[in-house]
């Protein structure tokens, strides 16, 4: 009958898709690859299946993640998902500990000259690569200045004149001034990664990533999955796992929902809505963890009337930032004026301004400021940053100030802020460690971040002097110094730090959330 | 027939070559660029002007138009900001996962709408007309995500019977890949199918008006023969022009639809370049569904001529 030609066309149709299928870049002769399918569909009804010899061995873990991974190469890339799958390839020359500070990791020691101008690092011993090729000294070489090339984490290495491989396990950098946060800036995270200087030379660090870490590449379907399989000669602990399967899943809730039905081990954040109803859930172990990132809110001071730091002030005295942390993050975040949470070394106790309407409303009048409207511009890539807009609407419409919240995505909102076109801006800063990280940039006045235009003598020298103070207490003392200056002149005006939100299934094991979010599998195992 | 098709194929050229000026004018218009969306917050105006300058953004418009242009004739989509991945690549690599659940859904629209809108057609004014009614103003209505959670809530998380959500290629595993397929098949499918029935049973009306349908009726022909040989037969070609666009529509990616239940289609493809201000992705990615577009609407005419003899394409 000819009324069934349509059907026909979409039968070819139908066809020609699954002809197309060819291209599908995951690996199905495979046998991780094979077990991945095997433990989504089997997570519990026979435990028999799961153990092996040894408890502490085996399995795949499929992990999931809010979004693509754009690239696997860790010189160039900026998505946060990407190290997610990364921090489980590659090494840097030292790691953040478990209280951040830095701990050897390819190199097993290190020493400084007298003058603090030479750094001498010592690699560890028989480390290879993926591909069994030994790490030497010139895979460190080749790839601190492939980073000082690639840019994107240049400015970590803007202290170091040169770096030199006098033999295969010694590498020596000589820096142009004292830098005593230089472990810190090599190694904070795997941006900092050490890859092959073959790879390098090859041109092939994002498309085969060839690491030194517990996991090595398998394989890497754009918005769908990365397959990563155990290294069995790394270096270090572990790995106990089989292999990890990274499943990009981008809506927050379905992500949970995937965890709920067992479908996923592990999901890489949780909506701050969401975290009773994990906790109550005995099938989920839900971990909250205090962060080293901190939200705040910057004024124009290239603009009328935000160069007047009373109004600036003003401003400051009229938010009450326990109500903004409630509303963008629930329970899941601690107030705070300045900047650096109080799980650190560097934590300021300092909070001079509270919530007091009155004395905004004092410091307005004496600035003759009255009928202000504030172009306060935020993004829906950071949604938490548009709730805590709106709840600055109205604290400040107490003082009479009005506020138009401008909403735009994420890509106009970083060219408007470049342009200097806003009155005011809400957003965060993530993945800092050492102080400088928190400071020099965002408040500088030749610091590159520094998109407020706030500039003060003082706070650029206590800065420039904190930069390059090696004894830490003294450091420590300057820093106070700067961010008292900082919070007083209300170069911004800072809100809370955010807990860092995981959660997995009980089988997993040994796994731990860290304040720096890095997200390590090593030890990891499934029970 | 030979002649058709070229000249419609030496049109379809003009319409893409007016579309791709039309995508690269906008994105160009929007604030915003990818060396300084990839930076991010850790902006520095040094490294930035190195960027752009690598990545030829700081050539006149025309002359980086006009690179695109002459590598996309040559089947060459260029490299994707992004990713640093060759853009014919993605987009093929991304396109079986996107035909198929376009294919799958369009199936459960027709399941849907060739019973509901036939039935509402011969039952015009019964119960079961302003059922097939509500249900396609309802499905028109209903938000795709909001829709599409409801269903991974009652069979994912509460039943348990089918999982929440992702993508396996039939290839791999054929039977997983259908009960990956089914939730996000349904959620767009049932969209489609509100669309449909409409469509079904407004043209099942006018084709039953028709002369010859009443004087069919007059000579005492079965009800059923009549709806089959002279109904039908003349409703279907309205219905096929709205199917292929349809269809040409869910090819294009369903956006929300492959975000809700994770599906590595074409349509995030899209999303994520235009969030990325990632131009030459988004330029074919646009080419790709537009080509599809033409391809589909030259399909429907040639089918018309199959289905109407006295229709010709000539």
């Amino acid at each position: 009958m000819r009324w069934r030609s349509p059907l026909a066309l979409l039968a070819l149709l139908a066809l020609i898709a699954a002809a197309c299928d060819g291209g599908e870049a995951v690996d199905v002769d495979d046998p991780t690859g094979e077990d991945v399918t095997d433990e989504t569909v089997d997570d519990d009804p026979d435990p028999d299946d799961d153990v092996e010899e040894d408890a502490a061995t085996g399995g795949t873990l499929i992990a999931a993640i809010g979004g693509d991974p754009d690239q696997l190469d860790p010189h160039t890339t900026t998505s946060s998902f990407a190290f997610t799958v990364l921090e489980n390839v590659y090494d840097t020359l030292v790691q953040p500990g478990d209280d951040l500070t830095p701990e050897p990791a390819l190199a097993e020691s290190w020493e400084t000259s007298d003058d603090l101008l030479t750094w001498t690092f010592t690699l560890r011993d028989g480390v290879t690569f993926h591909d069994g090729s030994a790490l030497t000294a010139d895979d460190v070489v080749a790839s601190f200045e492939r980073i000082a090339e690639e840019g994107q984490n240049a400015f970590r290495l803007d202290a170091v004149d040169s770096f030199a491989a006098p033999d295969d396990t010694t590498v020596v950098m000589e820096l142009n001034r004292p830098a005593p946060n230089l472990l810190d800036q090599v190694g904070a995270f795997k941006g900092m990664a050490i890859v092959s200087a073959a790879a390098i030379e090859d041109g092939t660090v994002g498309d085969e990533p060839n690491g030194t870490g517990p996991f090595s590449f398998v394989s890497f379907s754009p918005g769908d999955n990365v397959v990563l399989e155990a290294n069995p000669d790394y270096w270090g602990e572990g790995p106990f796992l089989d292999g990890i399967e990274f499943q990009v899943i981008p809506d927050e809730s379905v992500k949970v929902t995937n965890l709920e039905t067992g479908e996923v081990d592990w999901i890489d954040s949780v909506p701050p809505q969401q975290i009773d109803q994990l906790e109550a859930d005995p099938d989920i172990e839900m971990s909250q963890v205090a962060g080293n990132d901190y939200w705040y809110l910057s004024l124009n001071n290239a603009r009328e009337p935000f160069d007047d730091v009373d109004v600036r002030r003003a401003i400051a005295f009229a938010l009450n930032i326990d109500d903004i942390t409630e509303a963008a993050n629930f329970d899941a975040a601690t107030p705070n004026e300045t900047a650096i949470p109080e799980t650190s070394f560097w934590f300021l106790d300092y909070a001079p301004y509270g919530h007091d309407p009155d004395q905004a409303q004092a410091l307005l009048d004496d600035a003759g400021v009255s009928d202000l409207t504030i172009d306060l511009m935020v993004t829906n890539e950071f949604p938490e940053t548009v709730t805590a807009a709106q709840v600055i609407a109205s604290q400040l419409g107490e003082v009479g100030i009005e506020v138009d919240i401008r909403i735009e995505d994420f890509s106009t909102w970083l060219a408007e802020q470049g342009d200097g076109n806003f009155d005011a801006f809400a957003l965060g800063w993530l993945g800092n460690i050492d102080p400088d990280d928190f400071y020099y940039a965002q408040h500088h006045s030749e610091g590159v971040n520094n998109f407020q235009g706030f500039a003060d003598d003082e706070v650029d020298e206590l800065l420039d002097a904190a930069r390059e103070e090696t004894d830490e207490d003294a450091r420590k003392a300057l820093y106070d110094q700067a961010a008292t200056r900082i919070v007083d002149l209300a170069s911004y005006i800072y809100f809370y730090n955010p807990d860092i939100l995981e959660a997995w299934s009980p089988e997993v094991q040994g796994y731990e959330t860290r304040p720096d979010v890095a997200t390590r599998f090593a030890t990891t195992s499934l029970g | 027939m030979g002649r058709y098709v070229l000249r419609r194929t030496a049109q379809a050229a003009v319409a893409l070559l007016g579309v791709s000026i039309v995508v690269f004018a906008l994105i160009h218009l929007v604030p915003g660029d990818p060396v300084r969306t990839a930076l991010g917050t850790r902006f520095d105006q040094d490294l930035y002007d190195a960027l752009i300058a690598r990545s030829g953004l700081d050539q006149p418009l025309l002359v980086q138009y006009w690179n695109w242009l002459t590598g996309a004739l040559t089947g060459d989509l260029g490299v994707s900001f992004r990713t640093g991945e060759p853009i014919t690549a993605a987009l093929l690599q991304r396109l079986p996962a996107t035909a198929l659940l376009a294919v799958a859904s369009l199936l459960v629209g027709l399941l849907i709408a060739l019973p509901a809108g036939i039935i509402s057609a011969v039952r015009q004014g019964k119960p079961v007309d302003y059922a097939a009614s509500g249900f396609s103003q309802i499905g028109v209505s209903v938000p795709d995500f909001w829709f599409g959670l409801l269903l991974i809530l009652v069979f994912a998380r509460t039943l348990g019977w089918l999982p929440p959500s992702g993508y396996t290629s039939p290839l791999e595993d054929p039977v997983e890949a259908i009960r990956r397929l089914i939730l996000p098949a349904v959620t767009a499918g049932v969209v489609t199918g509100a669309i449909l029935t409409r469509f079904v049973r407004s043209s099942v009306l006018e084709a039953m008006s028709a002369e010859h349908v009443r004087l069919a009726r007059a000579k005492g022909m079965p009800d059923r023969y009549i709806l089959r040989h002279h109904v039908l037969r003349n409703a279907w070609i309205p219905v096929v022009t709205v199917t292929g666009l349809q269809l040409a529509t869910l090819l294009g990616g369903i956006v929300v639809v492959e975000v809700v239940f994770a599906w590595p289609g074409v349509g995030r493809y899209a999303l994520d370049s235009v969030v990325r201000r990632d131009y030459p992705a988004l330029q074919g990615a646009v080419l790709l569904i537009a080509a599809g577009f033409l391809l589909i609407n030259l399909l429907v005419d040639l089918l018309y001529a199959k289905l109407d003899p006295r229709i010709s394409v000539s």
